[in-house]
């Protein structure tokens, strides 16, 4: 299921929101309309890789998305940046064209919900964002707490501003949040959304299991796994071998060895980029494969799982 | 083809806050319970008793509430889930039309179907919906029913609507004017 479609945009206005914040105005580079997106939806961007290195894929939320006048999009400047959000912070211009592909939506408002709890940590305020305006929309019940570190409050206090309510909550800091007592709150019907570090996502869902919260009801949103020790990586069938960097990951390091290999979401949550393990340990990072997948090992996510063994041998 | 609920024989989900067993009469069969479980894995149930010497219960955490009537504890049920937090599951037990109303409570407090767990049992007995008149046959236990509504002869259809807890009653004849199959009781 490789998708095929690509947009390309260009870049309407790009302004510094906030210290390491930049908000990205997109538009199609012809003046078409673009493609609906639902909230909570994400484009992949193509951008340029550092030192003229093979472009690099990142996925982003859309902030809003109207077919008439574009996507808007918040970018992080990410400490250890792979030359993604480094680019967009530092070369981005208004003028620039860029590839994208259409807008997928893998983290969406579930319809039958009687209420909406959101929990955002960080830059993971993005797609709440999306989702604030459209339950405003709509009426829904919801709940929004949004976590920032002491320094970042005002920040995020900004970013809320025009969307502040009662409903809106911000805490500075991860301990200021009760979240047990949160989602023990809730009545029935709630479907809790979380987006940030993942610890902070683990953390929402170990909770709310431990208080009997039915998986279906929690959602989490993954981007931007960080990376870890370099490996080897075999491609059996082509018969190449390919070093991973620590801070790449499979997917983008066998796309830069030019093999062309589905992906969707990039964050571990679609399945589109599974590929077979022949021989090596996988270290899973993805929230596809079930506990009794991982434990055959047959099976890996490229997006985000990285490699125990330091080699792993792919059975493509 | 055949859409007929299937039920499995209950036990208590493994994660949950809260667990409460709805039951529409006090003779619960044992093979409503997965082997090694029971009554007593749901310590919380309410039970209609079916008489209208059922006293109001001193207000506490009384282990059983008893109901004069089926309606009663439905009525009981959807101010109780809409008081509810989440964590908690149902899980009912008796006639299929009941258990299904209990689901239809549910869902509508915003449960799902990984929140609750059916068992029908008795004899079988079906709420028979004329697709001709959409009158709603109560109490159905043979293969033929004359419609309440239409005076139409229907055949109970084995097809069921889980939204509208009914089965599909076609006109018997609809097809051959005057071949009216024989009655036999539903099975189950
Ligand atoms: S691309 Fe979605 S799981 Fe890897």
């Amino acid at each position: 299921m490789m998708d095929n479609h690509t947009l390309t945009l260009v870049v309407a206005d790009a302004a510094l929101i906030a210290p390491g914040l930049r908000r990205v105005h997109l538009r199609a580079a012809d003046g078409a309309r673009l493609p609906p997106a639902a909230p909570g939806a994400h484009i992949t961007l193509s951008l340029p890789g550092a030192d003229g290195a093979r472009p690099l894929r990142n996925s982003y939320t859309l902030v809003s998305a109207d077919p008439e006048h574009g996507y808007e999009l918040i970018v992080r400047r990410a400490d250890r940046s792979r030359g993604g959000s480094r680019h967009i912070h530092e070369a981005l211009a208004p003028g620039d064209v860029i590839d994208a592909t259409v807008p997928h939506n893998l983290f969406a408002l579930h319809s039958q919900a009687k209420k909406h709890l959101l929990i955002g940590g960080g830059i993971g305020i993005t797609p709440l964002l999306a989702f604030v305006a459209r339950l405003r929309e709509t009426g829904a019940p919801f709940e929004l707490h949004q976590i920032a570190s002491a320094d970042e409050i005002g920040v995020f206090a900004a970013l809320l501003a025009p969307r502040a309510g009662e409903q809106v909550h911000i805490h500075g800091g991860r301990t200021s949040l009760d979240l047990p007592a949160l989602l023990a709150a809730q009545p029935l019907g709630t479907h809790v959304y979380t987006c940030g570090p993942a610890g902070l996502m683990d953390h929402v869902e170990a909770a709310a299991a431990g208080l009997g919260w039915p998986s279906s009801h929690v959602h989490r949103e993954d981007f931007g796994a960080a990376g870890g020790e370099p490996f080897v990586l075999r491609l059996a069938a082509s018969d190449i071998e390919i070093a991973v960097a620590g801070d790449q990951t499979m997917l983008e390091a066998i796309e830069a060895a030019g093999i062309d290999t589905p992906s969707l979401c990039r964050g571990g949550a679609c399945g589109v980029c599974i590929l077979p393990v022949r021989q090596g340990e996988p270290e899973h990072r993805d929230h596809f494969l079930s506990e009794a997948e991982r434990a055959q090992g047959c099976h890996v996510m490229p997006c985000v799982s990285r490699s125990r063994s330091a080699l792993l041998v792919l059975d493509i | 083809m055949t859409n007929r609920p299937r039920y499995a024989p209950l036990s208590p989900f493994a994660q949950a806050r809260a667990h409460l067993l709805l039951c529409d009469g006090a003779a619960i069969p044992d093979d409503a319970f997965a082997p090694g479980h029971g009554l007593t894995d749901f310590p919380e149930r309410w039970t209609v008793a079916g008489h209208a010497l059922v006293m109001p219960q001193p207000f506490g955490a009384p282990s059983e509430q008893r109901f004069r009537s089926a309606s009663h504890l439905l009525a009981l049920l959807r101010h109780r889930l809409a008081a509810e937090t989440m964590g908690l599951r149902i899980y009912a037990v008796g006639s299929e039309p009941f258990v299904w109303d209990v689901a239809k409570i549910a869902r509508e407090a915003g449960m799902g179907r990984e929140e609750m767990r059916l068992f029908a049992c008795g004899a079988p007995e079906r709420r028979v919906a004329c697709v001709h008149c959409r009158t709603v046959n109560p109490g159905v236990t043979t293969t033929l029913v004359t419609c309440a509504g239409c005076g139409a002869v229907l055949t109970v259809r084995d097809h069921f609507s889980r939204v509208h807890n009914t089965w599909m009653g076609v006109q018997c004849d609809a097809e051959a004017p005057g071949e009216v199959p024989p009655v036999e009781d539903l099975c189950a």
